[in-house]
């Protein structure tokens, strides 16, 4: 018991190395799934036109700074041809992945939140607060999120302004956020409080409680760790849900026009004639890039919840 | 060691003997009071179905130093009588009548806000199946120092320090602090949780057959572990098995419990060379014995009654073979006999020296019952 300061130093480069070890063998389950890395390496190439659109086709192209003429065919200046205005539907669609990811994110991160919250101290506490919780879900669950929406957006717009913007993000791309993150909660609370009743009925809980850990420090440190692989799962799944919800609403004319989204291009496209003029290389694109990254990112989803899952047969 | 010390009793400390072994004690504790006295004692779950009356009047002290065995089958209110000690019962069961008096607090009357911070502090549990008490996700480590921090509220580097110190003395290497429970073995895994039992330095430690689901081996290691640590710490010791080898090995005295009651109470020498109550004598026939050349245990015909409607009089008596008519109808007294031994039976008249009835002597199913033979071993006959 006197060797406790050597004791210091190696113990935390074990911990290291076990910390190394474990994600090494995280990283070679992961790798043997297929889908999975198919999915990984689209997503990758998503966040980077997301992260950097400039570096790939430059800046984004407006009325005035338009490079070609009106629906130009696919050409060797154009790959894929240009809209009404003469814009390069490349450099939009490449830009349009910036906007659709971050609406994506945030609204992902709010969907979480809010769900792995509520789902905890919904489960854990149980009685009339998980009642109260049930019912607010419930409520939410059936919140038809189109409906909502359109209710939505004009009144918020009208209350803080149009051109308003909040952490650099524009007040209509945060009206979408805001519905996408307030309709899609509830399915991600109910999931999380199925896995902590069950959680909670595990000796460690009572054990816990015994020692005389709070409610919230159980809440933390006993039943959070023992659902974070269905967060991990969750958030994946709720982002490509959250792209799709996205297109939809900028689709039918809710989303921010200066912000060119996928689904802001195919509302262009749709408003422009698009499909009555045959000019395919508009609408497909975007429409091509929705359905990848939606794909991309339930491989993944699917394949991390059957790495994290201790309960899975691949395994 | 200066690092245990700071929690832990130097070793050599003398306990038992009304010593406190020097431990502060809670503020309201008397110093004078017995460690433990618990009186009456009755816990009644409440189902759809009717009461169960689970624990029905229970009494027994526990001294310091001592190791109290709680014995009996399954389903007859060990379990339920220690932890209702710190009503750590589900939420269907309640104690519903009697005392408990730690140091002369009487714990049954606390609110449960009030009776947390005897939680841990002053009682904790070796919990039953260590692989479900310990959270499978959290380091060994952390939860090991999870009562120093939130009970003591020491500071979280300090009470890693601990935590690492009291896995070694239970014989963890400390650089396994930073493993998952998964990783250790099922001995090592009833080492952490008794060492997380004892973070708080407690009066007293509740183990809730703590070799259960062990092999005979590993077994003896954490028996000899527990043993050491009486030793050294002055822990004491209240030990529910249904295993009466363990008990011998281990405890001070021994209370065996039959439907909710005590049947037999007193030190394990005269207890188990001398058992009176019928049924302590058959549950002692039912272990096996290298020396009888047996093809089958003894065994107890029947099992225990139903506590919703337990039989009136004696609770044993559908399964005594030695019955009276008196034993359908009247509940049978506990009588204390001069050599120590509590009891609660018709065949010992109260104020005789605990030597039996002149009736007919018990034949126990099994031929190598101890005591079964001779009939009156234990009382010091005049």
């Amino acid at each position: 018991m006197s060797a406790a300061p050597l004791a210091a130093s190696d113990l935390r480069g074990a911990r290291w190395r076990l910390r190394l070890r474990n994600a090494r063998q995280f990283v070679r389950r992961y790798a043997s799934r297929k889908d999975g890395v198919v999915g990984a390496a689209l997503l990758v190439l998503f966040a980077g036109l997301a992260l950097a659109p400039n570096l790939f086709v430059g800046p984004l192209q407006t009325v005035t700074t338009a490079t070609g003429a009106a629906l130009e065919h696919p050409s060797g200046a154009h790959l894929l041809g240009t809209d009404e205005v003469g814009r390069d539907i490349l450099n939009l669609t490449v830009q349009g992945a910036r906007v659709s990811m971050v609406i994506g994110l945030l609204a992902t991160l709010i969907t979480i939140l809010l769900g792995a919250v509520v789902g905890i101290v919904s489960g854990y506490l149980g009685g009339r607060s998980d009642q109260v919780l049930m019912r607010l879900t419930d409520f939410f669950l059936v919140l038809p999120t189109f409906v909502l929406a359109i209710v939505l957006a004009p009144i918020i717009l009208d209350i803080v302004g149009t051109d308003a913007e909040y952490f650099g993000i524009r007040a209509t791309l945060l009206v979408i956020i805001i519905v996408i993150g307030v309709t899609s909660w509830a399915s991600t609370a109910r999931i999380i409080r199925s896995q902590t009743l069950s959680v909670k009925e595990r000796m460690f809980v009572d054990r816990a409680r015994v020692i005389g850990g709070s409610r919230l420090h159980i809440m933390r440190r006993h039943i959070l760790p023992n659902v974070v692989n269905l967060i991990v799962a969750n958030t994946v799944l709720t982002f490509a849900g959250a792209i799709f919800t996205e297109t939809t609403l900028s689709f039918i004319g809710l989303g921010d026009p200066f912000a060119p989204s996928w689904g802001q291009l195919l509302n262009a496209a749709q408003q422009a004639g698009a499909p009555g003029l045959g000019a395919w290389w508009y609408i497909v694109p975007p429409a091509v890039c929705v359905v990848v990254v939606i794909l991309a990112f339930t491989l993944v989803g699917n394949a991390l919840d059957d790495v994290l899952n201790p309960k899975s047969a691949t395994r | 060691m200066e690092g245990a010390d700071v929690m832990l009793r130097p070793p050599g400390t003398p306990h038992g003997a009304g010593g406190r072994r020097g431990r502060p004690l809670p503020k309201q504790a008397d110093p004078d009071a017995p460690l433990l006295v618990v009186e009456n004692l009755r816990t009644y779950f409440t189902l759809s179905s009717g009461t169960v009356k689970a624990v029905d009047g229970v009494s027994f002290e526990l001294h310091d130093g001592e190791a109290l065995g709680i014995a009996g089958e399954s389903g007859c209110g060990k379990t339920t009588t220690a932890l209702s000690l710190l009503r750590l019962l589900p939420a269907n069961a309640k104690v519903v009548g009697g005392s408990v008096k730690l140091f002369g607090i009487d714990l049954a009357t606390k609110s449960e806000n009030a009776l947390r911070r005897y939680r841990w502090r002053e009682i904790s549990v070796i919990f039953q199946g260590a692989m479900n008490a310990l959270n499978p996700v959290r380091r060994v480590g952390d939860q090991v120092a999870e009562p120093i921090i939130e009970r003591l509220g020491v500071p979280k580097a300090e009470a890693n320090r601990r935590a690492r110190e009291l896995l070694e003395l239970v014989g963890i290497a400390r650089d396994r602090a930073a493993d998952y429970p998964h990783q250790l073995s099922g001995g090592m895994r009833q080492r952490a949780m008794i060492a997380m039992a004892l973070a708080c330095d407690p009066a007293i430690v509740i183990g809730d057959e703590p070799t259960t689901a062990l092999d005979v081996m590993v077994q003896a290691q954490i028996l000899e572990l527990l043993e050491r640590l009486r030793e050294r710490l002055g822990l004491s010791l209240i030990l529910i098995t249904h295993d009466l080898s363990v008990i011998a090995e281990t405890c001070d005295r021994v209370m065996v419990m039959y439907a909710g009651r005590v049947a037999e109470e007193g030190p394990v020498r005269t207890l188990f060379r001398g058992p009176r109550h019928p049924y302590t004598q058959m549950l002692l026939a039912a272990i096996p014995n290298l020396e009888s050349d047996r093809r089958l245990l003894g065994t107890i015909p029947g099992s225990p009654p139903d506590l919703r409607t337990p039989p009136p009089g004696c609770r044993f008596h559908p399964r005594c073979p030695l019955a009276m008519d008196v034993c359908r109808e009247i509940v049978p007294e506990e009588v204390r006999y001069a050599d120590g031994v509590r009891l609660a039976c018709h065949l010992y008249p109260p104020g005789g020296d605990g030597a039996r009835r002149p009736i007919p002597i018990l034949e126990v199913t099994g031929a190598g019952a101890p005591g079964a033979t001779t009939a009156p071993a234990g009382g010091p006959t005049p």
